[in-house]
């Protein structure tokens, strides 16, 4: 290992730790703005679709899923949001997600062929999500099987005594002497210290606002410094795709990029230039974006490693469970893996005649409907 | 930028240059030599093929490179890339005319000049292993070495077109014998070609002469 791999890994890794400890900051300044304003403020997500909404609409406005799940789980494992309200928000977090790698292919827009491949690229994966959500969402809501399998995932993990997972785990004393730390670096300034003593709400707000500012921050580093690190294997990975062309080890690769960079929107975004390019055909760049929908779930578990309650597991089990299941649905029988491609297919031929259909399109899709959709809901 | 995938590249590059050297030899034993043609056919066109094919996997190789290091790009370098494995593989291709004059019932065995054109062909044999040793030292000396050498082949072999087309020379081919030396001068400023993409910058790469 060289110099500057060294010095990726060791970011990379004091940047996971700092985002377990922006997690475990968030569930503390929850836990002190107190239940009866927490309560009120997630009331506007007590309906499942609102929740879905919400789950899109704050991926699309932070760029990334893997902010929004472990935010969730930070809320969830403080014990402010249930895990029924929080559900649809992972899915929609999901579909958020997407939005990234769409707005990537405008980048081929001068050339039309080009266009048409790197935005049917880019969509057949929000077709895939949005597809998925409509199979699992409501039979999940009725019958609460993903639910079910994520609880006795977490009941298993907690039998198992897995490190992590225990209250008084080494792991845990660590995140919380981070976030002492912290607190008590932010206690020391006289301004804040100040707000703490005498309005613990704005102190509260505040708190969860550099939570979610750190969240953001430590996610942001830890994936550019591991994908720093691991250019060389993504590449590595691509050109063993590429010379396969598609199938099962496509999704592995896709799920090991994905792991190791700990963002869906990298592995997916570099897939749009190559499919836009004609070098990978959009069928075989499928197998790979379905890999990055699982291995984005990592982070979530990961966040739940901070939280105190097993909630938290719980939510994260559920986001690996409702993205394994949606792969198993869509991609064995052709004809439902077809669906998205096909989907994304003749949407793109319509872009590329006429590009201002896809600026309607990312705006209608990642913003006026759930934004309509949270107004009318609520 | 990785280094790894650029070493990729390099090599995939010097494999051109390994059958590029080869499907060489292979058309000059054809019109120097008394290679039978039926024998070195197959080998001669498969070769060409897999010059080509890695010819596409270079720019494969080079846009997979740009997806992952979309932040951290060396453009000059990568289109040095794309400029230096087109002009290889031209060399294939002037070697499958070469090869097709022989097809058409020419040969130079016989012909007084075959001393000459037998040192000719080392000459140019050599340049082609000269740019794969270029290849991975970071020698511009060795470079303009090269180039200079293969710009004084280039000028011979223009003046000896000129000497034919003005009929100052006698050849007992002379169309065989014109198109001959007009393919070694493409071989050699496609050779020379690729070597400039090695130390000159983006703009002057292929224009030696301006």
């Amino acid at each position: 290992m060289n110099l500057k791999s060294f010095k990726n890994l060791s970011f990379a890794i004091f940047f996971l730790y700092f985002f377990l400890v922006s997690i475990k900051l968030l569930e503390k300044g929850i836990k002190t703005l107190g239940a009866e304003y927490t309560d009120a403020l997630f009331e506007s997500v007590s309906n499942p679709f609102a929740g879905l909404l919400v789950g899109i609409l704050c991926t699309v406005l932070v760029q990334s899923s893997s902010v929004t799940t472990a935010t969730i789980v930070g809320l969830v494992g403080s014990g402010v949001l249930s895990l029924e309200y929080a559900i649809p928000m992972v899915m929609g977090a999901n579909i958020g997600t997407t939005v990234t790698n769409t707005l990537v292919s405008f980048g081929h827009v001068r050339r039309e062929q080009e266009f048409k491949r790197a935005f049917a690229a880019s969509t057949m994966h929000d077709f895939f999500n949005l597809l998925v959500v409509i199979i699992l969402f409501p039979l999940d809501l009725y019958t609460g099987f993903i639910t079910r399998m994520a609880e006795d995932g977490t009941e298993f993990i907690l039998a198992t005594g897995f490190t992590a997972t225990k209250p008084n785990s080494p792991i845990k004393a660590g995140i919380k002497w981070g976030s002492n730390n912290i607190l008590d670096g932010l206690s020391s300034i006289p301004f804040i210290n100040n707000l703490s003593e005498n309005s613990y709400r704005v102190y509260a707000v505040l708190l969860i606002i550099i939570a979610i500012a750190f969240i953001f921050l430590s996610l942001k580093n830890v994936v550019s410094n591991m994908k720093s690190l691991m250019l060389n294997q993504i590449e590595f990975g691509l050109d063993k795709a590429l010379a396969k062309g598609g199938g099962l080890l496509a999704i592995l690769i896709g799920i090991l990029i994905t792991f190791s960079v700990q963002s869906s929107s990298i592995t997916t975004s570099i897939l749009v230039p190559i499919v836009g390019s004609g070098i990978l055909s959009i069928e075989n760049a499928f197998p790979i974006t379905l890999g990055a929908n699982i291995g984005t779930t990592i982070t979530a578990v990961l966040a739940s490693f901070a939280v105190d309650d097993p909630a938290g597991l719980t939510i994260a089990l559920h986001h690996v469970f409702f993205n394994l299941i949606g792969v198993i649905i869509v991609y064995p029988v052709k004809a439902v893996r077809n669906i998205p491609v096909i989907l994304a297919k003749r949407l793109s031929v319509i872009t590329a005649k006429r590009r201002y259909v896809a600026i309607l399109y990312v705006l209608v899709t990642f913003l006026l409907l759930p934004l309509l959709g949270v107004v009318l809901f609520n | 930028m990785s280094k790894d995938s650029l070493d990729t590249i390099d090599a995939k590059l010097s494999e051109m240059l390994t059958n590029s050297m080869h499907i060489f030899d292979i058309s000059m034993n054809c019109l120097l030599g008394d290679t039978n043609l039926d024998s070195v056919r197959d080998d001669l066109y498969s070769t060409d093929k897999a010059i080509n094919e890695l010819h596409r996997e270079v720019r494969r190789e080079m846009i997979i490179h740009s997806a992952v290091n979309s932040r951290n790009l060396d453009i000059p370098l990568l289109l040095s890339y794309m400029t230096m494995s087109k002009d290889i593989e031209r060399i294939g291709d002037y070697c499958k005319n070469l090869f097709e004059i022989a097809e058409t019932g020419n040969t130079f065995v016989k012909g007084d000049d075959l001393d000459e054109y037998i040192e000719l062909r080392n000459d140019i044999g050599k340049l082609i292993v000269y740019l794969q040793s270029c290849l991975n030292l970071d020698d511009e000396t060795k470079v303009q070495d090269l180039i200079t050498l293969g710009s004084s082949i280039s000028s011979d072999l223009d003046g000896r077109i000129t000497s034919l087309l003005e009929k100052k020379e006698e050849a007992q081919y002379p169309v065989a014998t014109t198109l001959f030396f007009r393919y070694l001068k493409r071989i050699v400023s496609h050779i020379v070609n690729a070597s400039t993409a090695l130390i000159m910058p983006t703009d002057q790469i292929d224009y030696l002469d301006e």
